[in-house]
């Protein structure tokens, strides 16, 4: 595989803080999306993805669903407290998605100050730094931000 | 399946001690539990020990249970591990009793014991988040308390200050307690000023880091007779549940008001019989949360519950007159235990300057880790005189 021209060669690896969950752009072009599941039976959507539905409780009716990262801010909070290596404050929240799954994340991309959201607050997804490990790898992870409206109220 | 009772209650005291170990702590509860049943330490004849982070923390990586009680002299009997994060005591107690109900056998011990302190505070705080495994996104269970909190505050009107009252409360009641890792009354403006870990948590609403043990042994009415004229305390209810996953479309039940469901039932009595409680205060404002999930009042009336003074060890309801998890301390799998010990104590007219005026009926609450969207496990327990 090539390596992705929107990466110098001096950048820090990144890598993913669990596989299977999220899909992490090799471009400017590709977008993110969270790796979820759906059952095919009930519409069940959840994430991270279970492999048996919790309504149905049947054998594979859960399939992969790719989820676009576009959601609301449900609830949120500022955490001024971190485990070590994390950043604190963080923006922690619960997301809306526009799938119907309700997930916890970080928010970035904001000041991490009570009037930065609310509840409402439109998010997409971004996969971004959560810490660096031992070895000087970026470790990544799915995030949500606010999205940005250009002065005509269409979303960037 | 037949009555069981607790003929022994006994515990370590709650705090920071890095130069005791692990076996020592269970040790000395285990024996501390024994002296108060008065009965022979061999007719004990199966053991369950809860242990959860000790796993991380101790040089114990496995069979913490026969590891712990070999130092208190125990061999040869069944020993069972248990481990359910923070509701690990309750869960070990559920089991003993059903060895007792059953017919199994007659007389039987739950323990829980617990080390968080070690040489390093960073590993005891990774050891801390590990009741779920989001803590490597960086999920904080203050922040997820606080989400929860702000919403409901917003919906009922509940403000930081009744919050604030509420750690106010269980510090003076931990400060009666000889046991409790932190003897310290707290005033409303200290709880309000200490530092904000998640609005509207601040420090001082925040249970810590905790080491000790607790345990009780539990038997049959008619063994505990052979024993002790003392009145025993029968377990009327140990009821536990797992959380459940939010569907869309369907309404969310707290595990909370679930266990307690099951529990009033199986005890045959109401939320209105409870006269004292120990709940499962992890963030002191979560205490009032409880109170409505237990169905001890209406939803939305917890502020007015403990603006009134309803829950102090002279109201009608004292809840967590042993200072609860933030006062009394948190060594996560001995606080379902310590809570049992509590209400034994005080259905005994034991508690000393603690003492609740004349309880019968006590319930104890107890829940812990966090799967997907809702707590891992909760006990509810209901002991009668």
């Amino acid at each position: 595989m090539a390596e992705p021209n929107c990466e110098p060669a001096a950048q820090k690896k990144r890598v993913p803080v669990q596989e299977g969950l999220f899909y992490q752009p090799l471009s400017a072009e590709e977008r993110p999306y969270l790796i979820g599941g759906k059952c095919s039976t009930c519409g069940y959507v959840s994430f991270p993805r279970l492999l048996v539905c919790p309504r149905c409780v049947k054998k594979g009716t859960m399939e992969e669903m790719h989820i676009s990262g576009k959601g609301k801010i449900d609830t949120f909070s500022i955490c001024n407290a971190a485990l070590p290596g994390f950043k604190a404050p963080s923006i922690q929240a619960y997301i809306n998605l526009e799938e119907g799954a309700r997930i916890w994340s970080l928010v970035t991309g904001v000041e991490p100050s009570d009037a930065s959201l609310k509840i409402g607050t439109d998010v997409e997804l971004v996969i971004g730094k959560l810490r660096e490990d031992a070895a000087d790898n970026e470790i990544v992870s799915y995030q949500f931000r606010p999205i940005k409206t250009d002065p005509k109220g269409k979303s960037r | 399946m037949r009555d069981v009772v607790i003929i022994g209650v006994g515990m370590t005291r709650f705090g920071k001690f890095l130069e005791r170990s692990l076996a020592d702590l269970g040790r000395e509860a285990v024996w501390n539990t024994i002296e108060d049943a008065g009965i022979p330490p061999k007719d004990i004849q199966i053991a369950y020990v809860a242990s959860s982070l000790a796993y991380q923390l101790t040089e114990l990586k496995g069979t913490i249970g026969q590891h712990v009680l070999a130092a208190a002299g125990f061999f040869g009997i069944p020993i069972i591990n248990v481990e359910n994060a923070c509701s690990s005591g309750s869960t070990a107690l559920r089991s003993a009793c059903l060895e007792v109900a059953s017919g199994n056998c007659d007389v039987a011990l739950a323990l829980g014991v617990e080390k968080l302190f070690c040489d390093n505070t960073a590993r005891s705080a990774e050891a801390m988040a590990s009741g779920t495994p989001y803590a490597k996104f960086g999920f904080m269970f203050p922040a997820l308390y606080a989400m929860n909190l702000k919403k409901w505050m917003t919906k009922y009107g509940i403000t930081q200050r009744q919050f604030a009252k509420v750690a106010v409360k269980n510090s003076k009641n931990g400060s009666l307690n000889p046991n409790a890792q932190f003897r310290k009354p707290l005033t409303i403006d200290e709880v309000l000023n200490s530092r904000v870990i998640a609005y509207p948590l601040t420090l001082y609403m925040c249970s810590t880091m905790g080491d000790g043990a607790a345990a009780a042994i539990v038997c049959t009415r008619q063994t505990a007779r052979k024993y002790t004229a003392r009145h025993p305390i029968e377990v009327a209810a140990c009821e536990l549940v797992s959380g459940t996953v939010t569907l869309p479309d369907q309404p969310h039940e707290p595990l909370e008001t679930r266990a307690a469901a099951l529990a009033y039932k199986k005890a045959g009595i109401g939320p209105e019989d409870v006269n004292v409680a120990e709940v499962h205060d992890g963030m002191a404002p979560a205490e009032l949360m409880i109170y409505e999930e237990l169905g001890l009042c209406q939803a939305g009336e917890s502020g007015s519950m403990i603006d009134e003074g309803k829950t102090d060890i002279t109201g009608p309801v004292p809840v967590n007159p042993s200072g609860g998890l933030a006062a009394k301390g948190h060594p996560v799998a001995a606080t379902g235990l310590a809570q049992v010990a509590e209400i034994v104590w005080q259905l005994r007219g034991e508690a000393g300057g603690r003492q609740v005026k004349n309880p019968r009926v006590g319930l104890t609450e107890n829940a812990g880790g966090w799967v997907i969207d809702d707590n891992a496990a909760c006990a509810v327990t209901i002991l009668k005189k």
